[in-house]
C-alpha cells in the first residue's frame, strides 16, 4: 500500500504527490490522483484516465512509464501509482543548450529506447497519440520512459473511426491535420521523427501556433503533399486546394544533410523514412527499429553515461498533471515571435 | 672570481655550475659569468657548454677529457640535477630500469613474489651501478622489456590514470586547504594577542631562572649525538650489505632472463554486445506465419476507400491483431504453471512447518495473503 508524502504539483486535471511504498519506504513512488471534473463530466471518469488506466495496466517494458497500482480514496478519486522518475524530462535535456552537450551516440541511444517504447506499444496494438519530448521521462539510471498514456487508444478495426484531434501540435503528423480519421500506428512514428529532429536542432522543429500554420510548416520543410506524392490525400476530409506556383516539391537528401548532417548519412535517411509524408510510405516502428543506423557507428551510449540534469521530483509533479495534448503555455506562446537567429547560422 | 660576482651572475645557479673553470678549455667564470656546465649520461663529464658546442656540433665526436674515450652526441648533454654525479647517474640507472620493471605490489599474488620481483629489480641496477656484468645485465634488461612490452604498457597506462586522478585529489584538497585556512586565518587573528600574551610571560619566567638554559643546550647536544650515532649506525649496516652482494654478484647470472612471477591473473573485461535496436523483446509467432494479404469481401472497401488508405490504415496491423487474438492462450497451460509454482512456495514454506496439518494450514495462510496482495494492487 503506496502512502502520499508530499504534494509534487497540482493542475486542472490532476494532483501529483510523491509517495512511498508502507511495506519499503526506500521505494519511491508517485502518486497522480485524478480530480473529478465535475463540469464536464458529470458521471463517471474522465476519458484520459480510463485510457491511461487501460494501457498502462496491459504494458510491462523497461521504456514504459510502469503503473505499479490503481486505487480510490475516500471521495471516489482515482489514484495511479506510477514509476517514480525523477530526472526529469528529455524536453529539459533538449532545452539546457548551455548546460548539457550531447552528440550522435546519445541521441541515439535516446532514440533507441523511444523507438523500442514505441514499437512495444504497437506490437501490443495500442497507439499512443501523444509523443512529445516532455512525455519522455528520464529514471535515475538514464532509461527513458514514456509517459502519458491519456490519448492512448488501441488500433481501430475496419470501417472505425478515430478523432484526428490528437497528438500535440508540433508533433502531429500531415494526415492528421488533414483530418483522416482512419490511420495506423505511422501517426507516432511521425511524432518519432519530430523529437529525433528536435534532438538534433534542439529545438522544436515544426512550431505551428494554429493548425493551419503548422501545416504551412510541414509544406515548407518537408514538401506540399498533391495527389502526386501522395494519392489520395484530396480525399481526405479537411484537404486544403495548395496554389499551383506555391507547391514545395518534397525535400530531398541534400536539404535534410544541411539541416541535419550531425545524425550522418544515415541517421538523416532513418529520419527522412520516419518524416515521409504519405503514412503508407513512412517506416513503421518495426522498420524504425530494423533501420541499419541502430547498429553503425558510433554505437549508442550506455544509459548510465548519458547526460543528466536533476529535474526533481517538481518537475515530475509539473508533467503529470497535464492534459495530453497541450503545450507548456510558457513554451509556445512566443516562440513565432521571437526572432530566431539561430537558424540562420 | 669572489663568491659574491658569481651570485651576481645570470639567474638562478643549477648544481652543477660551482665549479669556476671548466675542466676541458679552462675558461673562467670570472670571464664567463654566464658559464654552464653540462654531463652526458655516457659518462659524466662534465664541462662548458660553448665546450660541447664546439666539440659536439658536428656531430658524434669522442669525450676530450683524458682518459676517456666515449664516443659523445651532442643531444644527450644535458644539465645535471644532483650536486653528486654519482647520484646523478644512480638516479639515471633507476629510471631506466624502473621502466622496465613497473609493476604495481597490487599486481601481485602474495607479497612473496612482489619481494621477489623486487629483488631482480635491485639485482639489475645493482650490477649496472656498480659495474658487475653490465653487458650481461644489459641484454638481460632488454630482453626482459621486449617480452614483457605489452604489460608495462599497459602498466604505464594504468600508472598515468592514478597519476591523473591523484593530481585531481590533491587539487582538490589544496582548495580544500585553502579554504580551510581562511577559515583559520580569522581565528588566529583573534587568538595572535593571546598567544602573545603567554610568549611574553615564557620569557619572563626563563629571564628569572638562571639555570635552565643551560640545560636546554646540553639536552640538545645530548639529542644530536644520539642522531649521530643512529646514522653511523646505518651506514655501518648499508656497507655491509653491499658487501655481502658484492661477494655473491654471479646469482644473478644464473638464469637467463628476469622473470615476473606470481603475477594476479589480468581479467579482462568482457567485449561488449552487439547492439540490439529491439532490446531483446522482439518475438517471431510460433502458431501462424502472418501474411501480407488475407482475402475477405468485408475488407475490399478497406483496402480500397481512398478515404481510409490515404489516412494511412493498414490493414496488415489488424491482420497481426486478429491473427494474435485468434492464436492467443495456444501452448498456454495454466495447470502445470500454477501447479510448478504451487510447488515451489511449497518446498520453501516445508522447511518451517512440521505436520500436514500445519503445512495446510501455513498453504492456506500464504493464500489469503496473496489474495490480500492482490486485492490492494
Amino acid at each position: 500500500m503506496p502512502i502520499a508524502d508530499k504534494k509534487l504539483g497540482e493542475g486542472t486535471y490532476a494532483v501529483v504527490y510523491l509517495g512511498h511504498l508502507k511495506a519499503d519506504p526506500k521505494r519511491l513512488v508517485a502518486i497522480k490522483k485524478m480530480k473529478v471534473n465535475t463540469a464536464e463530466w458529470r458521471d463517471g471518469l474522465t476519458m484520459d484516465a480510463i485510457r491511461e488506466v487501460k494501457y498502462l495496466q496491459e504494458l510491462s517494458h523497461p521504456n514504459i512509464i510502469a503503473l505499479h497500482a490503481v486505487f480510490s480514496s475516500k471521495n471516489q478519486n482515482l489514484n495511479l501509482v506510477l514509476e517514480y522518475l525523477p530526472l526529469g524530462d528529455l524536453e529539459m535535456l533538449i532545452k539546457d543548450v548551455d548546460g548539457i552537450r550531447y552528440g550522435t551516440a546519445e541521441v541515439k541511444a535516446w532514440m533507441g529506447m523511444l523507438g523500442r517504447a514505441v514499437w512495444f506499444c504497437h506490437e501490443n496494438f495500442i497507439l499512443h497519440r501523444d509523443i512529445k519530448p516532455n512525455n519522455l521521462f528520464i529514471a535515475a539510471d538514464g532509461e527513458v520512459k514514456l509517459a502519458d498514456f491519456g490519448l492512448a487508444r488501441s488500433f481501430a478495426d475496419p470501417y472505425r473511426i478515430m478523432s484526428h484531434q490528437v497528438i500535440t501540435r508540433w508533433y502531429r503528423p500531415p494526415e492528421l491535420l488533414l483530418g483522416a480519421r482512419h490511420y495506423a500506428g505511422t501517426v507516432d512514428v511521425w511524432s518519432m521523427g519530430t523529437v529525433f529532429a528536435e534532438l538534433i536542432l534542439r529545438r522544436p522543429f515544426l512550431a505551428g501556433q494554429t493548425d493551419v500554420e503548422q501545416l504551412e510548416l510541414i509544406c515548407q520543410w518537408i514538401g506540399t503533399p498533391v495527389e502526386e506524392n501522395w494519392p489520395g490525400v484530396s480525399k481526405l476530409a479537411d484537404y486544403i486546394r495548395f496554389d499551383k506556383g506555391n507547391i514545395q516539391p518534397i525535400r530531398g537528401k541534400e536539404f535534410f544533410l544541411s539541416t541535419f548532417g550531425t545524425a550522418g548519412p544515415v541517421g538523416v535517411d532513418l529520419l527522412m523514412s520516419m518524416l515521409a509524408l504519405d503514412p503508407r510510405k513512412r517506416s513503421t516502428s518495426r522498420q524504425v527499429l530494423e533501420h541499419k543506423w541502430w547498429t553503425s557507428e558510433p554505437r549508442p551510449t550506455a544509459k548510465e553515461h548519458l547526460p543528466k540534469k536533476g529535474g526533481g521530483p517538481e518537475k515530475m509533479g509539473e508533467d503529470l498533471k497535464r492534459k495530453g495534448g497541450e503545450i507548456p503555455a510558457s513554451r509556445g506562446d512566443s516562440v513565432a515571435r521571437r526572432l530566431d537567429f539561430s537558424a540562420m547560422r | 672570481m669572489s663568491r659574491s660576482m658569481q651570485s651576481n651572475g645570470a639567474g638562478p645557479r643549477r648544481p652543477g655550475d660551482r665549479e669556476d673553470i671548466c675542466p676541458v678549455c679552462k675558461s673562467t667564470r670570472y670571464l664567463n659569468p654566464e658559464m654552464r656546465f653540462l654531463v652526458n649520461p655516457e659518462c659524466y663529464h662534465k664541462m662548458c657548454e660553448s665546450c660541447v658546442d664546439r666539440i659536439f656540433s658536428q656531430g658524434p665526436a669522442a669525450c676530450p677529457i683524458a682518459g676517456c674515450a666515449r664516443t659523445l652526441r651532442k643531444q644527450r648533454f644535458r644539465q645535471q640535477t644532483f650536486e653528486d654525479l654519482k647520484i646523478e647517474r644512480e638516479v639515471d640507472i633507476r629510471r631506466r630500469v624502473a621502466t622496465a620493471f613497473n609493476c604495481q605490489e597490487s599486481d601481485f599474488e602474495t607479497l612473496l613474489a612482489y619481494n621477489n620481483y623486487l629483488e631482480d629489480m635491485e639485482v639489475a641496477t645493482f650490477n649496472l651501478l656498480q659495474g658487475v656484468d653490465v653487458d650481461a645485465t644489459e641484454r638481460k634488461l632488454a630482453a626482459f622489456a621486449a617480452q614483457n612490452a605489452a604489460s608495462i604498457s599497459a602498466n604505464n597506462a594504468k600508472a598515468t590514470e592514478t597519476r591523473t586522478a591523484q593530481h585531481a585529489h590533491t587539487a582538490a584538497q589544496k582548495e580544500q586547504a585553502r579554504l580551510n585556512r581562511a577559515g583559520a586565518t580569522r581565528a588566529d587573528v583573534a587568538s595572535m594577542a593571546e598567544r602573545e600574551e603567554a610568549h611574553r610571560e615564557a620569557i619572563d619566567a626563563v629571564a628569572n631562572a638562571k639555570d635552565e638554559p643551560g640545560q636546554k643546550v646540553v639536552l640538545l647536544k645530548k639529542s644530536t649525538a644520539r642522531r649521530t650515532a643512529a646514522e653511523k649506525a646505518r651506514d655501518k649496516q648499508r656497507q655491509q650489505q653491499q658487501q655481502q652482494q658484492l661477494q655473491h654478484p654471479g646469482d644473478s647470472t644464473d638464469h637467463e632472463i628476469y622473470k615476473i612471477q606470481g603475477l594476479k591473473p589480468v581479467i579482462h573485461p568482457p567485449p561488449e554486445k552487439a547492439y540490439d535496436p529491439f532490446g531483446g523483446m522482439a518475438h517471431t509467432p510460433v502458431y501462424y506465419t502472418l501474411q501480407s494479404h488475407y482475402e475477405h469481401p468485408w475488407l475490399d472497401r478497406a483496402r480500397t476507400d481512398p478515404g481510409i488508405v490515404a489516412g494511412g490504415y493498414d490493414l496488415r496491423e489488424y491482420y497481426h491483431r486478429t491473427m494474435l487474438a485468434a492464436f492467443a492462450g495456444l501452448g498456454c497451460f495454466i495447470d502445470e504453471e500454477m501447479g510448478e509454482k504451487e510447488k515451489g512456495r511449497g518446498e520453501g514454506d516445508d522447511k518451517m512447518v512440521a505436520t500436514e496439518g500445519a503445512a495446510m494450514a501455513a498453504a492456506a495462510a500464504a493464500g489469503a495473503d496473496r489474495a490480500a496482495r492482490r486485492d490492494v494492487l
